[in-house]
């Protein structure tokens, strides 16, 4: 009879419902081709009250008490997923690491798999905790070739269908666009390197010491030439790159691009090429379109739209590019008599480059980690 | 070129997950230790439903022990567990199923589902007391008073006179009869015979006499419900919602301090802090956030009345405050739901987004001072777009 009263009570404690969080997991999942990379980050919680991880009781999960468990993390969680592209593609828990969310510490798997296909639909079931707890949700983000889906799986909606290459080509075309422009922008070695080389564009060397340029036509025509070469050569070893014509060892790639900003900030600083820019452009060029081929290649090119998003990507690095440009060269103009140009920016900013820069190339040719940037 | 070097080197590093080096670093806190007496007790009932699966007692046994503990420890996550337990029998619901399915519906805020529940459980057994109990609560919530008074009326029927008291106290509460109303709570208070039932009952007469004005007399009564030791969250949500009304919040500090780990008193202890400017207030407010963004992220609305008077009084960002005040409004119509959405229509200036709540005072005649005091300051909101009626 009791027991009445204290429901009655309770209805009017609505307001300490969510007190904590109901359960949720959170799935990463890349596919590109048949490749399948994943990040799952369950509940230790949930973890526990699936397979007991508390073994001396003391209401306090270790990292020991964790790692004990692993194979049977492992075979639990992985047999509550199944993802399928032309046939079931196995799973496999590499590591396991740990994580906090706003309720708490997590297990973090990561996981690889191949499927059998590496084009067409793919399925995703996912069964976690569902018998135990049917709250429980699951909050996927999947990448499938490069398109992102996100999504909350239920109990009631526990099998996730995505057809593959159900995006038109003008879709494909500008999410190819997106990338470029996005990668020329936080790709601060190419920025670094094109700024280099078009500091000195509104400046010309009198008797070796700099000064304004007398008209705009002329920064401007030195620009055209500038980021004109610069383009054409990268865009030729992308493209060879990602047809996979050519390929070059990254870490070689990524040391000649760090070298190449290293080169052109000096040269601000002692000049040596002074003329012909356009040909320091065009060389080095070439080595930074190996650079977005890898950019490229980890995004995945789609085999049924290959040429459509190389031009798409391709377009987008020029865009970005211009957009740098288009801003950085009024205001260069307009400033490239003050001494704040010359000595601040054109001086100081050349300096920071090539210290910036040598810190790179130690980096990616002796494979050091010197900065957390 | 120098900003462009400032925003590199600042760039955070991303959060990443970590390997701990100590095989005894620990990782995660549980509610509680294998050995307590209510992990014990609810391990007892999963080996007895696991010994026997099919059987809707042990299930409905253990279902219930878990809606217990997700409302003693605010936890949802038992929700979930108790869920999962009585959906094993689908098909074949037993009363007891039927009415802790019922509760499980409206613990999430799914109140027609709930309601077919316990109409459902009404039909094969018509004396369940409990099933009238939650429905008159849902009436009450959905502010259907007729529908109330009936399920008060079965309650007295069936010689429930405490549970009936405090059914029909609350209708007269909130139809315009707070004096009739306490009157009733104190009756049904003389007859209580349980700890839980006089904690609830006075946590009620304590709102009501604030409701009536009476502070002296309001806070009596929760001091004689907290003097009962009972932990219970919407006893210390109502006492310190009381206290900040009464600008005492140095008090609601002392009283929260242990229970960040409950949002709804959480967010009571940060609004104190942060009327009282102190520093622990800053990381409150944003635990807060990311605890709404986590629930977000699932798609779970059940705390929109919570999150509305968040974004008004401690993000101060009143146009989202009316939205989430105005949708919670279509759900729960209880005083505290009122209150919020004219706060918040207040803070935004807009007089219509305060209209439903106006027309609910106009046909309850809801007595409490306060609110019809927010209620009245609306319409002189201009533009004045509405005219009294």
């Amino acid at each position: 009879m009791r027991r009445f009263v204290i429901l009655w009570v309770l209805l009017l404690c609505q307001m300490t419902a969510w007190a904590h969080k109901a359960s949720d997991s959170y799935l990463v999942i890349d596919v590109k081709g048949n490749a399948v990379t994943a990040q799952w980050d369950i509940a230790l919680r949930d973890i526990d009250f699936a397979l007991g991880l508390d073994r001396d009781g003391n209401a306090e999960i270790t990292w020991g008490e964790l790692r004990a468990r692993q194979s049977d993390l492992s075979a639990w969680a992985l047999s509550r997923l199944a993802i399928t592209r032309s046939g079931g593609c196995p799973l496999q828990m590499t590591s396991l690491q740990v994580d906090e969310h706003t309720d708490g510490g997590y297990a973090v798997l990561h996981l690889v798999g191949v499927c059998p296909g590496a084009t067409g639909p793919l399925s995703l079931q996912y069964r976690l905790l569902f018998d135990l707890d049917s709250l429980h949700r699951g909050l996927l983000r999947l990448t499938l070739d490069g398109t992102t889906h996100t999504t909350v799986i239920s109990p009631a909606s526990d099998l996730l269908q995505l057809g593959a290459a159900q995006k038109s080509r003008w879709a494909q075309f500008k999410q190819y666009l997106n990338e470029g422009v996005w990668h020329i922008w936080i790709g601060f070695d190419h920025i670094l390197f094109l700024l280099s080389l078009l500091l000195p564009a509104v400046l010309v060397l009198k008797m070796r010491r700099w000064q304004g340029v007398n008209s705009f036509g002329l920064a401007f025509r030195e620009v055209l030439r500038v980021v004109t070469s610069f383009t054409v050569a990268h865009s030729i070893t992308l493209s060879l790159a990602a047809l996979g014509l050519v390929s070059l060892p990254s870490r070689l790639v990524e040391s000649a691009i760090a070298l190449s900003v290293v080169l052109a900030a000096a040269n601000n600083l002692w000049p040596g090429v002074e003329h012909r820019r356009w040909l320091v452009a065009f060389g080095f060029g070439l080595i930074h379109g190996f650079g977005f081929a890898s950019v490229l290649a980890e995004l995945g090119l789609p085999a049924d739209a290959l040429a459509l998003s190389l031009l798409g990507f391709n377009a987008g690095v020029e865009v970005g590019q211009l957009a740098i440009v288009a801003g950085f060269l009024p205001v260069a103009f307009l400033l490239r008599n003050t001494r704040l140009y010359l000595r601040w920016v054109f001086v100081l900013g050349s300096w920071l480059t090539m210290l910036l820069a040598l810190i790179w190339l130690l980096e990616r040719a002796l494979d050091l980690k010197l900065m957390t940037a | 070129m120098l900003v462009f070097f400032g925003v590199l080197l600042s760039l955070p590093a991303q959060p990443v997950p970590r390997t701990p080096v100590d095989d005894a670093a620990v990782i995660e806190k549980l509610p509680f230790r294998a050995g307590d007496s209510s992990a014990r007790e609810l391990e007892a009932l999963r080996v007895s439903a696991r010994k026997a699966p099919g059987n809707a007692t042990t299930a409905a046994a253990l279902a219930l022990a878990y809606f217990d503990m997700a409302q003693a420890r605010g936890d949802p996550r038992y929700i979930g567990y108790a869920d999962a337990v009585v959906r094993q029998f689908d098909q074949s619901m037993s009363v007891d199923l039927l009415v802790i399915r019922g509760m499980l519906h409206q613990y999430r805020h799914d109140f027609d589902e709930a309601l077919v529940d316990f109409a459902a459980a009404l039909a094969q057994d018509p004396d369940r007391a409990s099933a009238h109990a939650w429905r008159g609560a849902i009436y009450l919530v959905q502010a259907k008073y007729d529908n109330a008074r009936q399920e008060c009326a079965a309650l007295l029927k069936l010689s429930r006179t405490v549970l009936h008291g405090g059914c029909i106290g609350l209708v007269q509460a909130y139809t315009g009869q707070l004096s009739s109303a306490y009157t009733t709570l104190q009756q049904a208070l003389a007859l209580a015979r349980y700890d839980d039932q006089r904690l609830w009952l006075l946590t009620r007469l304590g709102e009501v006499s604030a409701w009536l004005g009476y502070n002296a007399r309001a806070e009596r009564h929760y001091r004689d419900a907290l003097a009962l030791g009972r932990d219970d969250g919407y006893l210390l949500a109502a006492w310190a919602d009381f206290l900040l009304d009464n600008e005492r919040p140095i008090e609601v500090v002392k009283l929260l301090a242990a229970w960040e780990a409950s949002d709804p008193l959480l967010l009571r202890l940060a609004e104190a802090e942060s009327t009282l400017q102190l520093p622990s207030a800053g990381a409150h407010v944003q635990a807060l956030d990311d605890r709404f963004a986590a629930a977000k992220l699932r798609g779970d609305t059940t705390h929109r009345a919570e999150e509305a008077r968040f974004q008004l009084r401690l993000r101060k960002n009143a146009a989202l405050a009316v939205q989430l005040a105005a949708a919670n409004y279509k759900v729960q119509k209880e005083p505290r739901d009122l209150r919020v959405l004219l706060e918040a229509a207040l803070a935004a200036r807009d007089p219509d987004a305060a209209k439903p709540a106006r027309e609910w005072l106009q046909s309850t005649g809801f007595e409490g001072g306060q609110i019809r005091k927010l209620a009245a300051q609306t319409l002189q909101l201009p533009p004045v777009a509405i005219t009294p009626r």
